[in-house]
C-alpha cells in the first residue's frame, strides 16, 4: 500500500496518525506547499501578539515525521491529480503513484476586490508567512476587515503590541457566524472596553495610499492607518480536485461520502477543503474550523487503511477563549432562522437565559438540539456539543438543560433512554452505576 | 485501563475528595488552612455536583479534547493511557471544555490554563480515592463493553 497526503496541517497529520494506527510499514509521503511544517493555524493570532515564539506554535514535535515514517516533501506543490493512473505530479517535474490519496490542502484566505488592495502593508493572516508579514510591518494604526473570529483575535493581538485597531465589518454585528446579535454584543463591548474601535455595517470601499496602504475609505469615513489585515473568509483549496474531475459542492468544497471518500476511488479529502454531512444543519456543509479537521482527517485515515469507519458528521464549534477576558462558546447553528434547508414538518425553538454575566441560548429543531451558544459560564458546553453530535431528543429536559448547576450525570436517564447511541465505555460505565 | 468508579450506594456527597484534591493536587501551600485564602482560588478536580455523585476526568478512549487541543497541550501519558493537560504551553483557547463531553475541565481565566483530573500523575495514586471516609471511590478495571470487531 502506498499513501500520499496533500497538506499538512490538522486533517493531514491526524491522518497520518490514524494510517499509523493500523498500518505501521507502508510507505508514507506527504506533500506540503508551505515550508513550516507542524504549526498551527489557529494560533497566528497568538504570534502576531508576542505571547508564543515559533517554537511554540508546533502541535506536534519536530521528530514526528521521522517517528511516523512519513517522506515529508515540505515546500513541494502539487501540480497535478491523475485518478485514472493513480499519480500526482509535482511543481519540480517528479511524478509519485499512490493506492489511496488524501487531498487535505485546506483553504486559501479571500482577497476581496477592493480598490488598492495590492499595497503594500496589505494582508491576509492565514499562513505562517502572512503572520510574520504582519508583525514585521512597522506602524502604530491598523484596521482588521471582517469581524470572524480571526479578525476579532487579530484585533486583539495588534491592540497589545500597542497598535490603535479598529475593527470593520460589513454586516450588523461582530462574529456573525458564530453568535447571536444577544452575544455578539456581549462580545463587542468586551473587544471595545479592550481598546479596539468597532464599526458594524459599515463597508470598506478603497484603500488609500502611495504604494503603501495610509487610510481605508468606508460608507461613512476615511480611517488612516499603517496596515490592513484582510479577514473576510477562507476559500477551499479545491482547484486540484477540480482539475481532477471531482464532485465540488454548493459551498466549492469537495464533496465526500462517509468515509471521507471523494467521487473518485481511492481519493479521500478532509478538513477545510472537504464537503461534508453536518448534524446540526442535516445538509452538506463547510466547516472549517480545527477540531473538524482533525476529526474528518482521522476518519479519513482509517478509512484509507483499509478499517471501514464511518464519520458521524461535522458541526461548527468555535471558542474564542481567553482572548476577550470571558469564555464564550458557540456551535452549529446559531438562530433558527439560519437553517437553509427545512421542511414544513420541522419544528424549530430557541430557549435563552441571560443573566449579569452570562449568556445561554439552545436551537433546537424537533426536540434535539442543533445549535448553542455560552458566554460567561462554558464549563458545561460539551454537555451540549455530545447532545448535538448524537441528535437525541431532549424535548423534556430544556429546564434541566438551561440551569447553572446542570452536571453530566443529570444526563444519564437521556442517555439511558438512548443507550444504543451511547456506547463508549466512558459513558456505558456510568450509565451502569444505576443513577 | 483503570478507571475511578464511585459506589453510588456509598457516596454522601460529603465533598472530602473535592476538598483533598483542592489542597493537596491545586494549591500552592497544600494546607488547607492557608488553601481557601489563596487567589486566585484552587480548583478542584473533581466534582460532587446533582446527585451525590464523585466526577472526574474519565480518560476517554477516543478523546475530543485531544482532537480539539491545536497545539498539543493535551496528551497521553503513553504508558498510563491518562490524558493531562501539558500547562506550561496551554494557551487557554477552551476548545477542549467545548468539547468535553462530561463537562469537566475547567477553564480559568485568572490561572489561564484548562484545569482536569490527571488521575494524580506526580503521586501515583489518587487523592481523591484515598481521602474518600467511606470507601465509595476506588480504581477498577475498565469493563470490555466492545463486541469483537473483527
Amino acid at each position: 500500500m502506498r499513501y500520499i497526503i496533500i497538506g499538512g496541517s490538522a486533517a493531514a497529520i491526524s491522518a497520518v496518525e490514524a494510517i499509523r494506527s493500523l498500518d505501521r510499514e507502508s510507505p508514507i509521503d506527504l506533500f506540503s506547499e508551505e515550508d513550516t511544517p507542524l504549526f498551527s493555524r489557529v494560533l497566528l493570532p497568538y504570534y502576531i501578539a508576542e505571547e508564543l515564539s515559533k517554537p511554540l506554535l508546533n502541535f506536534r514535535t519536530a521528530d514526528f515525521f521521522d517517528e511516523n515514517r512519513v517522506t515529508a516533501h515540505m515546500g513541494v506543490k502539487v501540480t497535478g491529480i491523475d485518478p485514472k493512473a493513480k499519480t500526482i505530479d509535482t511543481v519540480d517535474n517528479q511524478s509519485y503513484t499512490y493506492d489511496r490519496l488524501l487531498i487535505a490542502t485546506g483553504g486559501n484566505a479571500i482577497v476581496p476586490s477592493i480598490p488598492g488592495v495590492e499595497m503594500a502593508g496589505i494582508s491576509t493572516l492565514k499562513t505562517m508567512a502572512d503572520a510574520e508579514r504582519i508583525y514585521r510591518t512597522k506602524g502604530n494604526r491598523a484596521v482588521v476587515i471582517g469581524a470572524g473570529s480571526i479578525g476579532v483575535e487579530a484585533c486583539i493581538s495588534l491592540t497589545r503590541r500597542g497598535i490603535k485597531t479598529t475593527l470593520l465589518e460589513q454586516l450588523g454585528q461582530v462574529m456573525p457566524t458564530v453568535f447571536d446579535t444577544e452575544a455578539a454584543a456581549i462580545v463587542q463591548q468586551r473587544i471595545e472596553d479592550l481598546g479596539v474601535e468597532v464599526f458594524t455595517g459599515e463597508k470598506a470601499l478603497r484603500f488609500t495610499g502611495d504604494g503603501s496602504v495610509q487610510g481605508v475609505v468606508t460608507d461613512n469615513r476615511e480611517i488612516p492607518c499603517d496596515m490592513v489585515v484582510l479577514s473576510v473568509g477562507i476559500r477551499p483549496a479545491a482547484e486540484l480536485a477540480v482539475q481532477a474531475g471531482l464532485t465540488i459542492g454548493d459551498m466549492k468544497g469537495i464533496r465526500v461520502d462517509e468515509q471521507m471518500m471523494t467521487s473518485a476511488t481511492d481519493i479521500y479529502a478532509a478538513g477545510d477543503v472537504a464537503e461534508t454531512h453536518d448534524i446540526a444543519r442535516s445538509a452538506y456543509f463547510l466547516n472549517a474550523i480545527w477540531p473538524c479537521a482533525f476529526e474528518q482527517g482521522h476518519f479519513a485515515g482509517l478509512n484509507m487503511a483499509g478499517r471501514k469507519t464511518p464519520y458521524p458528521g461535522s458541526y461548527r464549534r468555535n471558542s474564542i477563549g481567553n482572548f476577550i477576558g470571558i469564555p464564550a462558546i458557540s456551535m452549529g447553528v446559531t438562530q433558527a432562522e439560519s437553517c437553509v434547508i427545512q421542511s414544513d414538518q420541522d419544528e424549530f425553538r430557541e430557549v435563552r437565559v441571560r443573566t449579569k454575566d452570562a449568556y445561554k441560548k439552545l436551537v433546537l429543531r424537533n426536540g434535539k438540539i442543533i445549535g448553542a451558544i455560552l458566554v460567561g459560564q462554558t464549563q458545561k458546553a460539551g454537555l451540549m456539543s455530545i447532545l448535538l453530535r448524537k441528535q437525541v431528543d431532549i424535548a423534556d429536559s430544556i429546564p434541566l438543560l438551561m440551569s447553572e448547576r446542570l452536571s453530566f450525570m443529570d444526563l444519564l436517564p437521556i442517555l439511558r433512554r438512548n443507550a444504543d447511541q451511547f456506547s463508549e465505555p466512558e459513558y456505558k460505565e456510568l450509565i451502569d452505576t444505576g443513577l | 485501563m483503570k478507571v475511578l468508579m464511585v459506589d453510588k450506594e456509598k457516596c454522601t456527597g460529603c465533598h472530602q475528595c473535592e476538598l483533598w484534591c483542592g489542597t493537596e493536587i491545586a494549591s500552592i501551600s497544600k494546607e488547607l488552612a492557608a488553601a481557601i485564602h489563596e487567589t486566585p482560588q484552587p480548583v478542584p478536580r473533581v466534582y460532587v455536583e446533582g446527585k451525590p455523585f464523585a466526577l472526574q476526568c474519565r480518560h476517554c478512549e477516543e478523546a475530543p479534547c485531544m482532537d480539539a487541543c491545536p497545539n498539543g497541550t493535551m496528551r497521553r501519558d503513553p504508558e498510563t493511557g491518562m490524558i493531562y493537560v501539558n500547562e506550561p504551553t496551554c494557551i487557554a483557547c477552551w476548545m477542549c471544555v467545548m468539547v468535553c463531553p462530561f463537562g469537566i475541565i475547567t477553564p480559568s481565566s485568572s490561572l489561564k490554563v484548562a484545569i482536569k483530573c490527571d488521575r494524580c500523575r506526580s503521586m501515583g495514586y489518587p487523592i481523591c480515592a484515598e481521602v474518600c471516609p467511606t470507601g465509595a471511590l476506588s480504581l477498577v478495571e475498565r469493563k470490555d463493553y466492545r463486541k469483537k470487531k473483527f
